[in-house]
């Protein structure tokens, strides 16, 4: 490989070396994958959620295969941040992994909580804060799926709370799931964020036509994978109009010439989610094929073409 | 160590309406794999299917290992296509093994239907390393669906049939056929099969006062314990225990480690 082209980024005020990262959820706390490659060649981890307290998540049935996707209701199980802090953190600073730590709370003030304690243990490179899982709400009783993500005042306030907690770098992660993805992203933004993640799962369901029996114990889970990547490149798209801050674009990629769409769409730094699970070396075939993207394209940093779609 | 291999199919062939061997070239997963592991079989390139198919050694061979699968949706009725001479990329081995325990005396092995997969390997490993022949209850709604009698009678284990149908053997189910073999102290009983069978395989089990081993099936997508998808509830009461991974911390489980409340 030459060394001539430069992939490092910076997202917010977290250097990476690369833009690659890894979506919340499908890289465990990192070790797990090492088998299969050496993941500090990542730009950054990105942990599963950390709560306060480990959480057990949903009741199976929990995972759905779906057309060029998945469908799932995890309800975000996690071994809480004692554990992370405990076992997790001190393998991947061994090593030598960035790390974005993904946050998720009850309240503004548990995710203010977990953001400080991710700093005051030297943890976390950057807090990416969780406001759009959609597998945490009882769709049996909540009407519908609400997140904080889908209303901007929350948003702000949630945002405003974890900024006042933490030097760190902080993400934003949203959801698809609302009518002008720039409301929340705007508020982010103005509460103090440093770079927005998206997209979070899209919020859908499947029904057993034969026991009349929804798919997963939760009824609506969230879809992934290579079916929502038209949608996640376009709210990328819409967010990288409005935004002065960075974006993570997520959702559905495959290959490097999957993530230059997000790229080329106006995101800094991309992340491989699902398809980790199908192909474990996945992300470190997108770092290699982003190189190989820039020499074939002459271009000598990567940062060139954050939004040089030419239309 | 878990790595991803692409193997070469050996041999390919339907065993029973249905049912099909897969025999594949890679001394890899033969030097590593142990009975009870199993393999994630991407079952060809592209987006579909999305996720690989989870499937256990049915056998270790020298330098090839085997796989039984029954066709149960699009993903195996695709791979059953495949050919001789054609390669496979297969991702293992991965999961917990059976354990093999010397202080047991009698060993008897409770199968239902395609819930036989795992037990020829087991077989094998027992009495290469233990130096003991379990014996075998093969069960199946029916006749055709019972897989491995020939196999496990080469090995010289004593095989007891039984068929909902009463097509052939008993017309009972596995736990009642279990039961009347008066399995004393010293028994161990490892069961696979649909989960209503193994519940009632465990339940009887707790009955007699003797361990039983249970191999779990559940959809996953990664395999490796990272996504989660594919938990069961435990009867650990801590919270951040309370789901097990059928992957990473099974498939093979102490029967009395699974809440078979749901069952």
């Amino acid at each position: 490989m030459g060394t001539s082209v430069d992939l490092s980024i910076n997202l917010g005020g977290l250097k990476m070396k690369n833009p690659v990262t890894v979506g919340s959820g499908t890289f465990a706390y990192g070790q797990e994958y090492n088998s299969y490659f050496d993941v500090s060649r990542l730009g950054a981890v990105t942990t599963k959620s950390l709560s306060l307290q480990p959480r057990a998540g949903n009741n199976p049935p929990r995972l759905v295969e779906t057309p060029a996707g998945m469908l799932n209701a995890i309800g975000l199980q996690n071994v809480g941040i004692d554990v992370y802090l405990k076992e997790k953190a001190p393998w991947l600073r061994e090593h030598g992994c960035t790390i974005i730590g993904n946050i998720y709370g009850a309240s503004p003030e548990e995710y203010a909580e977990l953001a400080q304690r991710l700093e005051a243990e030297g943890a976390a490179d950057a807090i990416e804060a969780n406001l759009s899982c959609p597998n945490v709400h009882n769709a049996k009783t909540a009407r519908g799926c609400t997140l904080v993500a889908q209303d901007p005042e929350l948003v702000k306030a949630y945002t405003e709370a974890i900024r006042a907690a933490t030097k760190l770098p902080l993400f934003i992660k949203l959801s698809p799931n609302v009518i002008d993805i720039a409301e929340p992203a705007l508020a982010a933004e103005a509460a103090g964020a440093d770079a927005i993640s998206a997209i979070n799962t899209i919020t859908s369901m499947g029904i057993n036509p034969e026991t009349r029996k929804p798919i997963l114990s939760n009824i609506v889970g969230g879809l992934s994978g290579p079916a929502i990547r038209p949608v996640a490149v376009k709210l990328v798209w819409d967010l990288s109009k409005v935004l002065k801050i960075p974006v993570l674009g997520m959702g559905g990629i495959t290959n490097a010439s999957d993530a230059m769409q997000f790229i080329l769409a106006g995101a800094t730094g991309v992340a491989i989610g699902s398809y980790t699970f199908r192909h474990p070396t996945a992300a470190m075939e997108v770092i290699d094929g982003l190189e190989d993207y820039c020499q074939r394209h002459d271009v000598a940093k990567i940062t060139d073409l954050v939004g040089a779609m030419e239309v | 160590m878990p790595g991803i291999v692409t193997c070469e199919v050996k041999m390919h062939q339907e065993v029973s309406p249905g049912h099909y061997r897969l025999v594949v070239h890679s001394p890899q997963l033969a030097g590593e794999a142990q009975a009870g592991q199993f393999c994630m079989l991407e079952v060809q390139a592209g987006l579909f299917p999305f996720l690989r198919r989870p499937m256990c050694f049915e056998r270790i061979f020298k330098d090839s290992v085997s796989i039984l699968y029954k066709i149960e949706g699009e993903g195996t009725r695709l791979l059953s296509r495949l050919t001789q001479g054609q390669t496979i990329s297969i991702q293992g081995p991965l999961g917990k093994p059976w354990p093999l325990d010397e202080s047991i005396e009698r060993h008897i092995f409770v199968a239902g239907g395609i819930g036989v997969a795992p037990f020829p390997a087991l077989a094998e490993a027992m009495i290469a390393k233990l130096g003991k022949t379990p014996e075998v209850i093969l069960a199946a709604r029916t006749e055709s669906m019972l897989l491995c009698e020939e196999e496990f009678h080469q090995m010289g284990c004593k095989v007891h049939l039984a068929t909902d149908d009463g097509s052939a053997g008993e017309k009972a189910f596995a736990s009642e056929v279990l039961t009347r073999l008066n399995p004393g102290t010293g028994t161990m009983v490892h069961c696979c099969g649909p989960m209503v069978m193994m519940k009632a395989t465990h339940v009887a089990c707790e009955a007699l006062g003797i361990p039983c081993m249970t191999s779990l099936e559940a959809e996953m997508a990664c395999g490796d314990g990272v996504c989660l998808g594919c938990v069961v509830e435990s009867t650990i009461e801590i919270e951040a225990e309370r789901m097990v991974r059928v992957c990473y911390d099974g498939p093979v489980f102490e029967s009395t480690l699974i809440n078979w409340a749901a069952y």
